[in-house]
């Protein structure tokens, strides 16, 4: 469907491709510049953006490679990267996975029933993720250390805890959620309901697969969060083998010294499993999932 | 197989009663539709039946079971919605086979079922396709035989042809009275669309403000409207009503007078009234006859608009003495136009008279 334009506004095509892509090279710049820091010898901040020596030491400390030291033994990286990273999929998929699983349910509550106090509760929702969560930082802390006392799985410096943490921050993905099965029309549920079905089947059988495009969004946004998530991780891990990627890389900023290379590379391995979620995720991101159930 | 019956059937949401008090009852095998204007409640009552609206006040019965508090897959219904309602992620075969599914049955006794239903309403082909790869119709016969498929007692209809187009009405009318007379199962049918209520119906139930204003045959309904509401919704296009004062009346024959004078005499008993009641006069456009002779008890008005359809002319012309329009469906041959005077006349075989109660007066012929 191509629209006739007039010869006038070919130098606004121009201009508006111009904008692009001087916006497109904006984003990537940073990118780039962390690729360009992981890869040159050295850790300098500042320097070219194409390295003149290439050296691979950055990436052998992040993989727990060991190298050769200047007296000639091999020394081994002094911070698990790699466990970190394994911590964080571990931490995000199971927290992510569990978000999902209560803000579809509490959705579909909020969407679909009527109770008394769904207005209140769901106003409530709203205010309460209006504030950070570093402000609740100490009180987040201290439930936890309180909770370790009578179940240690979910208290201070267990992943538990942060999943328990990260889980409960789910009241933006409601209303989300609410808005989108708001969407589908009531009568294909209740077509479901004269076919036999009962409320859970209707919503686990009819709603939910219309809805994976949403759900996929959600586990998405869960995932990143909680990958990318530094200051509970940080208050609520302790012990070097069980930081996640996040809090972990603060190691590598001392006062003294700051090992930019090391941080560049862990920056990018961290951002390997989200890319890789994101991938496989997009497969069910379909549109158009519920077109055909209607007149059309 | 199944009858239904409703006793004071009442049903308000909140403070406002949508359904003023329901009785009626209606027989095993019976095509019944529902018409009415749209927020008549008609739908409302439909979903009442189907169990997907408490009843407030009343009782339900069918199959001589109460089911006030039986949910909707317990009633022994199946309901085609207005928009299909489709499930988009299975195919054609899975929508048909869900209820079944629910219920239990087995993968050999569902596939029996599915084939049969889909024979039925000639959508064998369709059956691995997903409802997004199908016409409005072909949705339309899925919906149904999601319906079939459960063998229901009573199936419920919620204006299933609206959203199709013309002549594919027309074509799934004709295939729901086959349908009706291969299943002989209740059926139920919600419309606004009185075209659909006279050509489907054993019997309508004409609704209006959440009250049942009549229920016959829909000849019956025709010749004989209770009132003047019913009168005006069946026919189409709608009866011409004229108000008019009684000058006298004998036990046969009524004379009344328009506003402009014109004594007009109709076959209705309205010896009741006293002279110069306020009445209505209601004439259907195809008894109205309009000329360009004047003569004794014709009333002289003027055409607003001619519309001519080859087979018949419409003449819109001015009601005599107020500023309304009159329809007359009248033949072809009809050469009035667009402004010339007209002579209307009232057979008086063919007029009614509502009292100021709206109720019709009894007719004699």
């Amino acid at each position: 469907m191509a629209i006739v334009i007039d010869k006038s506004q070919r130098w606004r095509v121009f201009a508006a491709h111009l904008f692009l892509i001087v916006l497109c090279a904006l984003v990537i710049f940073p990118l780039l510049m962390v690729i360009s820091i992981s890869l040159r010898p050295g850790n300098f901040a500042t320097g070219k953006l194409i390295p003149e020596t290439i050296s691979l030491e950055h990436w052998r400390f992040a993989l727990g490679i060991p190298s050769m030291g200047p007296d000639g033994q091999m020394i081994k990286p002094d911070l698990p990267v790699l466990l970190w990273l394994w911590n964080s999929v571990k931490v995000a998929t199971i927290s992510a996975t569990v978000a999902l699983f209560l803000s579809t349910t509490a959705a579909y509550a909020f969407a679909r029933m009527k109770f008394a106090g769904k207005k209140a509760a769901l106003l409530g929702l709203m205010l309460m993720q209006m504030f950070p969560t570093v402000l609740a930082l100490i009180a987040i802390h201290a439930i936890f250390s309180r909770i370790g006392h009578v179940f240690p799985l979910f208290g201070v410096d267990s992943h538990w805890a942060l999943v328990l943490a990260y889980s409960g921050g789910i009241a933006l993905h409601i209303w989300t959620i609410k808005g989108f099965y708001e969407t589908i029309p009531g009568e294909i549920e209740e077509a479901a309901t004269v076919d036999g079905a009962t409320p859970w089947q209707a919503f686990w059988r009819v709603l939910l697969p219309m809805s994976l495009p949403i759900l996929m969004v959600i586990f998405l946004l869960a995932f990143i969060g909680a990958i990318i998530e530094y200051p509970q991780a940080s208050v609520l891990l302790r012990s070097q083998d069980k930081l996640t990627m996040a809090a972990g890389m603060k190691q590598f900023l001392y006062a003294q010294k700051y090992l930019w290379g090391d941080f560049a590379a862990a920056a990018i391995l961290s951002g390997l499993p989200i890319s890789i979620v994101f991938i496989l995720a997009q497969r069910w991101m379909i549109s158009g999932l519920t077109s055909g159930a209607n007149k059309g | 197989m199944a009858n239904l019956q409703f006793k004071a059937l009442r049903k308000s949401f909140g403070d406002v009663e949508i359904l003023h008090g329901i009785d009626l009852e209606i027989q095993d095998g019976e095509f019944v539709v529902f018409v009415g204007p749209s927020g008549c409640g008609k739908s409302t009552l439909l979903r009442c039946i189907a169990g997907l609206e408490e009843i407030s006040e009343g009782e339900l019965f069918i199959g001589g079971q109460q089911v006030n508090e039986v949910p909707p897959s317990k009633r022994g219904i199946a309901m085609v919605f207005q928009s299909y309602a489709l499930y988009p992620h299975m195919t054609v075969a899975e929508n048909m086979a869900f209820g079944l599914k629910l219920a239990g049955h087995s993968k050999t006794e569902i596939a029996a079922a599915v084939q049969r239903a889909a024979q039925i309403l000639q959508i064998e082909s369709l059956l691995d396709r997903r409802p997004k790869a199908l016409s409005g119709g072909q949705r339309q016969r899925v919906a149904i035989g999601r319906a079939i498929v459960r063998k229901p007692g009573v199936f419920l209809f919620d204006e299933p042809l609206s959203n199709l187009d013309a002549g594919l009405r027309v074509q799934m009318r004709v295939e729901l009275a086959r349908l009706h007379a291969d299943l002989r199962t209740t059926m139920i049918y919600v419309t606004h669309d009185q075209v659909e209520a006279m050509t489907l119906a054993n019997r309508i139930v004409v609704i209006n403000q959440g009250r049942i204003e009549q229920v016959g045959a829909p000849l019956e309904l025709y010749h004989r409207p209770a009132n003047r509401f019913v009168a005006g919704f069946m026919g189409s296009p709608k009866m011409n009503f004229l108000p008019c004062t009684l000058v006298s009346a004998t036990e046969r024959l009524a004379t009344v007078r328009l506003k402009d004078g014109t004594p007009v005499t109709v076959s209705a008993d309205a010896r009741g009234l006293g002279d110069g009641a306020a009445l209505t006069l209601g004439i259907r456009p195809e008894h109205l006859l309009a000329g360009s002779e004047a003569g004794e008890g014709r009333a002289r008005t003027a055409v607003r608009v001619a519309e001519h359809l080859g087979d018949t002319v419409f003449l819109y012309v001015e009601s005599p003495g107020s500023p309304e329009s009159l329809t007359v469906k009248a033949l072809p041959e009809n050469r009035l136009g667009m402004g010339d005077p007209a002579h209307l006349s009232f057979p008086p075989e063919h007029g009614y008279l509502f009292g100021p109660d709206d109720r019709t007066l009894p007719r004699t012929s």
